[in-house]
């Protein structure tokens, strides 16, 4: 009885390692779930780029996931620069009020290029296929964060289109809890 | 006349009461939030509401902006005449960010709106300035 199941064990160890071995190089396959419906067909595609061991959960991991390395250091604060672009609305009174509305529409503009790119986006995706054809693709993206801070470095306008260039600096302790 | 603790003259004391009640009556909290929305980078919509705080805030007063005064100590004409620097000194205090943009069949909609949660504000009205500062939540 002890023998078996300490061959038991060492079978179990051996399959670890040889799964180990294999899963090292692998490169994560993408799923993709399709369904097929003749006449009206919605598509919503969801893309896994991890692939679970169930035998041996430790020591699998993803090869990008080694060179993860803090973007935010504690002595370096980090500058994010963005341009935004702002258009003047067709209906206005004087060249003042489109250069305002343009700059206000701009500062929206650089405001959410700078929560894109500290907060990050949430995207979604939806084709409607019909007759083996496609009739719809939607992408939505929407991206919600609170901004303090940011300064407006430089402001020009220029054949009605207005752009804001904007800077945040984001230190360690901004995030620190 | 001298007071029951025979210090301070009662005189001195009213004086004393008067100035405090007319700094106190010059000096208001107001409750101001702002948003404004950019539908394809155009600007659709925004609004600036100010409203007189009905009962006292809470908070300590963070970041300063200093206007000059008017003549009638009138907070929302203040605001109206130096509307760009305010906004300016609103964007500094943080501002609520939603974005949502669709993309259907290569046609792109995009809407952002930009929002100051109702927020109070001490004003204090002075002969030259005004001062105006922001009730951070402790």
């Amino acid at each position: 009885m002890k023998y078996s199941l300490i061959l038991i064990s060492l079978l179990y160890m051996t399959a670890c390692a040889a799964q180990e071995k294999k899963a090292v190089p692998e490169v994560p396959v993408n799923k993709a779930e399709t369904i097929a419906v003749p006449n009206n067909t919605t598509i919503n595609v969801t893309y896994k780029d991890e692939k679970k061991s169930k035998m041996c959960p430790a020591k699998t991991q993803h090869p990008m996931t080694k060179q993860k390395k803090d973007v935010l250091s504690i002595h370096e604060p980090l500058i994010i620069s963005v341009v935004g672009q702002g258009v003047a609305p067709v209906n206005t009174t004087s060249p003042a009020q489109a250069y305002a509305l343009a700059k206000r529409a701009a500062t929206a503009d650089a405001y959410r290029l700078i929560a894109e790119k500290v907060k990050g986006v949430s995207v979604d995706g939806q084709d409607l296929i019909k007759n083996m054809m496609v009739k719809r693709s939607t992408v939505r993206t929407s991206v919600q964060a609170m901004v303090r801070n940011a300064n407006i470095v430089e402001t020009t306008f220029k054949d009605g289109l207005c752009e804001v260039e904007m800077e945040i600096t984001l230190s360690h302790s901004d995030f620190a809890q | 006349m001298r007071s029951r603790d025979g210090n301070h003259s009662f005189t001195l004391r009213l004086c004393t009461i008067i100035i405090l009640s007319s700094f106190a009556l010059n000096a208001g909290e107001y409750l101001i939030s702002y948003k404004y929305i950019v539908k394809n980078d155009v600007l659709f919509n925004e609004s600036l509401d100010i409203s007189k705080s009905m009962k006292k805030c809470r908070g300590i007063p963070a970041q300063t902006l200093i206007l000059p005064a008017n003549e009638q100590n009138n907070f929302v004409k203040l605001i109206s005449h130096h509307r760009q620097e305010f906004i300016d000194y609103i964007h500094q205090l943080g501002l609520d960010i939603r974005s949502k943009d669709t993309t259907t069949n290569n046609q792109i909609n995009s809407t952002t709106i930009i929002t100051l949660k109702t927020t109070c504000f001490k004003v204090d009205f002075n002969d030259n300035f005004v001062k105006i500062s922001h009730l951070k939540q402790p």
